[in-house]
């Protein structure tokens, strides 16, 4: 007897989504109103009024803060996140293994090497200042998650996990080796090694929020579609290839979506460690493993971690101002040895 | 007989004693900035020089023919882009060194290893530290050096000049509580300022200027709100140009809402000669004039760029 009420059930309700978004809301706007500068909440409050009303901003300071510097760092911060923890979900998905994400699997340095390039190189594409930097990152991103599969599955015809994140870390020290000989050469052109290794959002401006506002809605549209295939995969590829899913189809998109994500917040703000790898985890522990939860839990869930981690980044040592890398590290491997630690003990 | 021998003796002895008293009076002890005693028997002819602010003091005392090996980013004066390169730092190579055959190596401490240093002593070569974080190290430096070349008298010159220099600066100069911001690496790289204890700061306080991040120490790493917040009067930033682009000054002109900021309103924002301005020799006197001159708005010729 089928319990039509449980099936339902397995998406969020809206009540849900309503109350995550609450919550996702409250720490933007608890990352607006702090920073490294004191601003009252009235002056914030009456910075972003006069921004909507469209009062010119110019001439006060706080507005300058909070809508030219702020603003766009909280929103880019805050898509990044939602963009990281997704593509560490899929993949955690997808591969089965619950080390996946794009710093082990080496999709963000290798992202890392081909902004490099671009950027030592000097490609462009026309009309579009970031286009050449950010489609060689993807097109790097791919290439790397491909190399790495495949030097897996030759050493190692089952894909074990331990294989799988092995070479993924190896790859990384290789490739950042190779990105730290290129800025040697480059440096005029190329961003600095910390910002590639630790990641940063200083300086980031509207219209990077925009494009990541893009490519969040598209490739994040594209993963939550491939919810039940992903499901479909935790039982192993034999058995969901026997219940219809297309298998090759659907590792070749969620790959390519997952690397174009990626490329594009590494252009951006850098490779930023931990957040695919432990949020999906945090996710699945609070709404469990049906992925038409954990994906849009992995969202919010993303999004929050990285906007109290750069809250922190820019605040605790004021005025100086942190790697955001630093901060996501340091509690991202903690939280990881604990999670890890209670799932060894529920066994 | 025994007259003419004990004559020819005593003049032996005379010639030998004023031989020796001779060689003692060139022979050269310096106490360098690691407070280690080194002794030469005669001022040095043949010397590698692996700070860039070293040589410029060398070739400022006129001793610019005995160099005969520099470091990596040794670049000052241009003559002295002829002089075979050693590399420095961590990588420094003790067999490169030897192969010059130098009497002296002039290095800092920075990254050096006590290996290094060993080596070369028991290679034969003296090792002498310079690390000057401060004009008054620098003029420290200048003498140090100075003696170990035997040109204690140019010395003396170079450091009278700076000093006059800056003595005349701070005459003219009031300070009337105007700050100033150093900009040491640009937004597009990781915004970066030079704090208390920078030469930079030092050379804002002889033109009666306070350092806008004088709560930080050192060069430090800042949050771009922390600018904005501080409003300084003068930009001064660092940044090489390369010929692409925006200059630097464009650049920070054009960043979101920098626009507002007293110095940018008033095109207060100096681009300066980044290597004048950080290496503790004998250039720091042309950036304080640069300083000066941009402060008080005196179009002085266009600074070449190094």
């Amino acid at each position: 007897m089928h319990d039509s009420r449980q099936l339902k059930r397995e998406r969020f309700t809206p009540l849900t989504y309503l109350f995550l978004t609450v919550a996702l809301l409250f720490t933007m706007i608890l990352c607006i109103c702090v920073g490294s500068v004191s601003i009252s909440f009235s002056d914030t409050i009456t910075a972003v009024w006069n921004a909507i009303r469209g009062v010119p901003a110019s001439g006060s300071i706080t507005g300058n803060i909070i809508l030219n510097v702020r603003l766009p760092r909280v929103l880019c911060v805050t898509l990044a996140g939602a963009a990281l923890s997704l593509c560490g979900a899929a993949m955690q998905g997808l591969l089965r293994n619950p080390l996946a994400d794009g710093s082990t699997m080496g999709v963000s340095s290798g992202a890392a090497l081909g902004a490099v390039i671009a950027m030592a190189a000097g490609f462009t594409l026309p009309g579009f200042s970031y286009g050449g930097i950010m489609v060689t990152a993807m097109a790097f991103a791919f290439g790397s998650l491909i190399l790495i599969l495949s030097l897996a599955y030759s050493l190692d015809h089952s894909l074990s996990t331990n294989s799988i994140i092995l070479i993924g870390v190896i790859f990384t020290m290789f490739i950042s080796s190779i990105i730290s000989l290129i800025i040697t050469f480059a440096s005029d052109h190329t961003r600095s090694l910390s910002f590639w290794t630790l990641g940063s959002f200083s300086g980031v401006n509207y219209d990077q929020a925009k494009l990541l506002f893009i490519a969040l809605v598209i490739c994040g549209g594209i993963l939550i579609r491939f919810s039940s295939e992903l499901n479909a995969f935790a039982i192993g590829e034999d058995n969901a290839r026997h219940i219809g899913v297309n298998v090759k189809q659907v590792k070749l998109i969620v790959l390519i979506t997952v690397s174009v994500l990626i490329g594009i917040c590494v252009s951006i703000s850098g490779t930023i460690s931990f957040v695919g790898l432990v949020m999906p985890h945090i996710a699945r522990m609070l709404v469990g493993p049906n992925h038409k939860r954990l994906l849009p839990a992995s969202l919010f869930s993303g999004a929050i971690f990285l906007l109290l981690a750069d809250l922190t980044a820019r605040t605790i040592l004021s005025p100086i101002e942190l790697s955001i890398g630093v901060v996501t590290s340091l509690v991202g491997a903690v939280a990881f040895v604990i999670i890890f630690y209670r799932t060894r003990k529920r066994r | 007989m025994s007259k003419k021998l004990v004559s020819l003796f005593l003049a032996v002895l005379m010639v030998f004693s004023i031989a020796s008293s001779l060689a003692e009076a060139s022979a050269v002890t310096v106490t360098d900035m690691h407070d280690r005693e080194i002794t030469l028997a005669e001022p040095a002819t043949r010397i590698v020089v692996m700070q860039p602010s070293d040589c410029e003091i060398l070739c400022a005392i006129g001793c610019e023919d005995t160099i005969v090996g520099r470091g990596q980013y040794v670049d000052y004066p241009t003559s002295v882009l002829e002089v075979p390169v050693v590399q420095s730092g961590a990588e420094t190579n003790v067999e490169e060194i030897l192969a010059l055959n130098p009497q002296v190596v002039l290095m800092n401490d920075m990254a050096q290893s006590e290996e290094q240093v060993k080596q070369l002593e028991e290679n034969g070569v003296k090792v002498v530290v310079s690390s000057a974080t401060d004009i008054e190290g620098v003029y420290y430096a200048i003498r140090m050096i100075g003696k170990l070349m035997g040109k204690e008298e140019n010395a003396e010159a170079v450091i009278a000049d700076m000093q006059a220099t800056f003595d005349e600066i701070k005459a003219n100069s009031k300070n009337e509580g105007k700050t100033v911001y150093f900009e040491v690496s640009p937004l597009q790289w990781g915004l970066w300022t030079a704090g208390k204890g920078t030469f930079m700061d030092e050379l804002a306080e002889i033109c009666g200027l306070t350092n806008a991040f004088a709560d930080l120490n050192d060069w430090a790493s800042i949050s771009e709100e922390q600018v904005l917040a501080r409003d300084p009067d003068f930009i001064v930033t660092i940044t090489m140009y390369y010929g692409e682009g925006p200059t630097p000054v464009e650049e920070i002109m054009s960043r979101e809402g920098w626009g507002d900021l007293k110095a940018v309103k008033n095109g207060d924002i100096l681009n300066a000669e980044s290597n004048a301005i950080s290496r503790p020799g004998p250039r720091l006197k042309d950036a304080a004039i640069e300083l000066y001159n941009f402060i008080n708005n005196i179009k002085a010729e266009e600074v070449p760029a190094a």
